[in-house]
């Protein structure tokens, strides 16, 4: 299959019966880094959701592809194995399911057989001292009693495992504090460029430019009222930083 | 060869029937007369498990043996144990070479005064006596193995004495074919920081139906865990209880059911806080799923001079299909003021927000559910003994979901 990339065209989304999504256009090519700035309720998060396929999330038209697959098509299972992550502003925290099974699991669903089961740990080790994350982690149940950042270390610990060909990130660097973001940042960097030769197309989705210190983004875009009414490059972040969101809405407004 | 019982006015032929069977037993362990005694508290007693509703199939006031069904020579009792310093001999032998020591557990714990342990005690024959001596901790778990015929009704009764310090570990396991009846009764009594874990683990035939009554008397300082996996039968019925007479007892009581199918799971957990400072822990966790029903009553009592006990009790409900029913009744009575009580209950379907999650990492929604529903168990599970019968509890549930 070519690879066209994270293609999203004219995507229009509701949420019982309200529009969120007005028309997003967004390509995302592997091992860039695009990142998704907007104020609150501005339909961030329900382009991720509307992406990855959650059930509350109706998309009412346009298209999303993956390298020319049509991921609408497709159940948020098929989704993932397509080659698509999701890491969750709020994880599902899971009770009695150990970190280190469900891992292996996700890690089996979406590449049945690649690792012998001390292969993947050995792995599984690699990361998690990357990201400073203590091995009784392994032990624990899944996001269960974990801090907020506990649960964004262990969403980058999956990413890391499951080196997707996409990744959406929902707002992983709140609640983190610096030293965590640097080691999202580092995780990423090292994702964008490894993994049996594969890299990862990132849409990193964030209300602060913080994070875009760590991470150094291709493209910016801004998105206001369901609309990306402003793409471009890194300093459009730094716009942000200086001016807030509102000159952007009110040039928005006028485009509108 | 003993004559009949008399004919009692008012007897329907059935329960004649069974008067006339207990009337040819023999004198062991109950004599003739407290067989009889305990057949009349059968009769006349409720269960104290009513039906609550409608849509509940399972009458339990109506439930009896059938007398032909009644054989006490079908029962197989099987023991494993490794520890030479740990006694383990059938009921008779007990009563027969070590009255003083059986007398300090058998008949002890009041589990004959309720509906289904008088009708145990009635029939009760086959059983073993598990006797630890003083201080002695015995590493390998005694196992103790009760089998039933297809059609047969057998009436087991194990007794356990721990003493001052012993430690010891008991897997009982039960097993039946089709139509086969258990009706079965386990005391234990742990003496001054004994330290007893007593699992039941049954997944007979589903045409089986299982009523067992558990009854535990920890000494001061001692700790007793009752766990309990009712996994097989149409219709499976327990009672878990400790009684908590001395200072400083530990309780844990745990229990895993899972009715689907047209099977019918009925748990009642009792525990009695008669003397201070002591804690109990009871964690039920249930799913049910099809036709499934299931009824969990979660006793907590605290007498009036109980004071620094520490009682939680929690249970969890899964309903994986909308015919499936789960009824979870904690009731806790305080009488003390001085005392720490919690109690927790939830009934609900597998929560959609960790589906998404689970499937949004490639699994597929049915294996998704199969890890969320076995995760529930886990807590549970975890309380246990032995990793061999954790994982067989783990199996035994997976196939259930599958």
């Amino acid at each position: 299959m070519s690879d066209h990339g994270l293609r999203i065209t004219n995507l229009r989304c509701q949420i019982a019966g309200k529009e969120i999504l007005k028309g997003i256009d967004l390509t995302v090519d592997r091992g860039k880094i695009h990142a998704l700035m907007g104020p609150n309720g501005s339909g961030k998060s329900t382009l991720a959701f509307s992406i990855t396929g959650h059930p509350q999330y109706e998309v009412t038209g346009g298209s999303v592809e993956l390298d020319g697959e049509d991921l609408l098509a497709l159940p948020p299972d098929k989704r993932a194995r397509a080659g698509l992550f999701l890491s969750f502003q709020y994880p599902a925290a899971i009770p009695g399911v150990k970190v280190a099974n469900f891992l292996h699991a996700a890690r089996q669903a979406e590449r049945p057989g690649d690792l012998p089961p001390a292969k993947f740990r050995a792995l599984l080790m690699e990361k998690m001292e990357q990201l400073g994350i203590d091995p009784s982690f392994m032990g624990r149940y899944l996001n269960d009693g974990f801090s907020g950042g506990e649960k964004k270390r262990i969403e980058m610990l999956q990413l890391a495992v499951l080196a997707p060909k996409y990744a959406i990130l929902d707002e992983t660097d709140s609640g983190l504090d610096i030293d965590a973001l640097k080691d999202v940042g580092d995780s990423i960097a090292a994702l964008r460029t490894s993994e049996e030769g594969r890299s990862t197309g990132f849409l990193i989705i964030t209300h602060y430019p913080r994070i875009l210190s760590y991470v150094v983004p291709d493209v910016v875009h801004v998105m206001i009222d369901g609309r990306i009414v402003k793409t471009g490059g890194h300093d459009l972040a730094h716009r942000i930083e200086r001016e807030g969101y509102d000159k952007l809405r009110e040039e928005s407004a006028v485009v509108a | 060869m003993p004559s009949p019982a008399p004919v009692v006015a008012g007897r329907d032929h059935t329960t004649q029937e069974l008067y006339d069977r207990v009337a040819a037993l023999g004198p062991s362990p109950f004599s003739i007369e407290q067989r009889t005694r305990a057949l009349d508290r059968f009769v006349s007693l409720h269960s104290g498990r009513e039906k609550p509703g409608r849509f509940w199939r399972v009458d339990f006031e109506s439930i009896a043996p059938e007398a032909g069904a009644i054989d006490l020579s079908a029962a197989n009792v099987r023991v494993e144990n490794h520890d030479p310093a740990v006694f383990v001999c059938d009921l008779a032998t007990a009563a027969r070479e070590s009255p003083e020591l059986f007398a300090r557990a058998f008949g002890t714990t009041g589990i004959a005064a309720t509906k289904f342990g008088s009708l145990a005690a009635a029939f009760a024959q086959c059983g073993v006596f598990v006797h630890v001596p003083a201080d002695h901790a015995c590493d390998d778990p005694v196992v103790i193995r009760y089998t039933a015929p297809a059609g047969a009704a057998i009436f087991p009764w194990s007794v356990v004495l721990a003493e001052r310090g012993a430690r010891v570990t008991i897997v009982e396991r039960l097993e039946g074919g089709a139509g086969a009846f258990f009706c079965g009764a386990t005391e234990v009594v742990t003496e001054e920081r004994a330290d007893v874990h007593y699992a039941a683990f049954q997944q007979v035939d589903a045409g089986a139906r299982i009523i067992w009554s558990r009854a535990a008397r920890p000494g001061p300082e001692a700790r007793m865990s009752w766990a309990s996996a009712e996994l097989g039968g149409e219709l499976a019925a327990s009672h878990l209880s400790v009684s908590i007479e001395a200072p400083g007892a530990e309780a844990n009581l745990t229990a895993i059911f899972f009715p689907r199918g047209s099977q019918h799971v009925d748990v009642v957990s009792t525990v009695e806080h008669r003397a201070g400072d002591a804690t109990s822990e009871t964690i039920v966790k249930t799913a049910a799923r099809e036709r499934g029903q299931a009824r969990f009553l979660g006793n907590i009592r605290i007498a009036p001079h109980a004071q620094g006990s520490d009682a939680r009790l929690r249970d969890d409900a899964l309903l994986l299909s909308p015919e499936a029913h789960v009824d979870s009744v904690p009731a806790l009575e305080i009488g003390a003021n001085v005392v720490k009580a919690y109690h927790g209950a939830t009934v609900g379907a597998i929560d959609a927000e960790q589906i998404f999650y689970m499937e949004s990492r490639g699994l597929e929604r049915a294996a998704a559910e199969r890890m969320i529903a076995l995760g529930f168990f886990e807590p549970a599970i975890e309380r246990f003994p032995t990793a061999a019968l954790r994982d067989e509890i783990r199996a035994s549930l997976a196939a259930k979901l599958s």
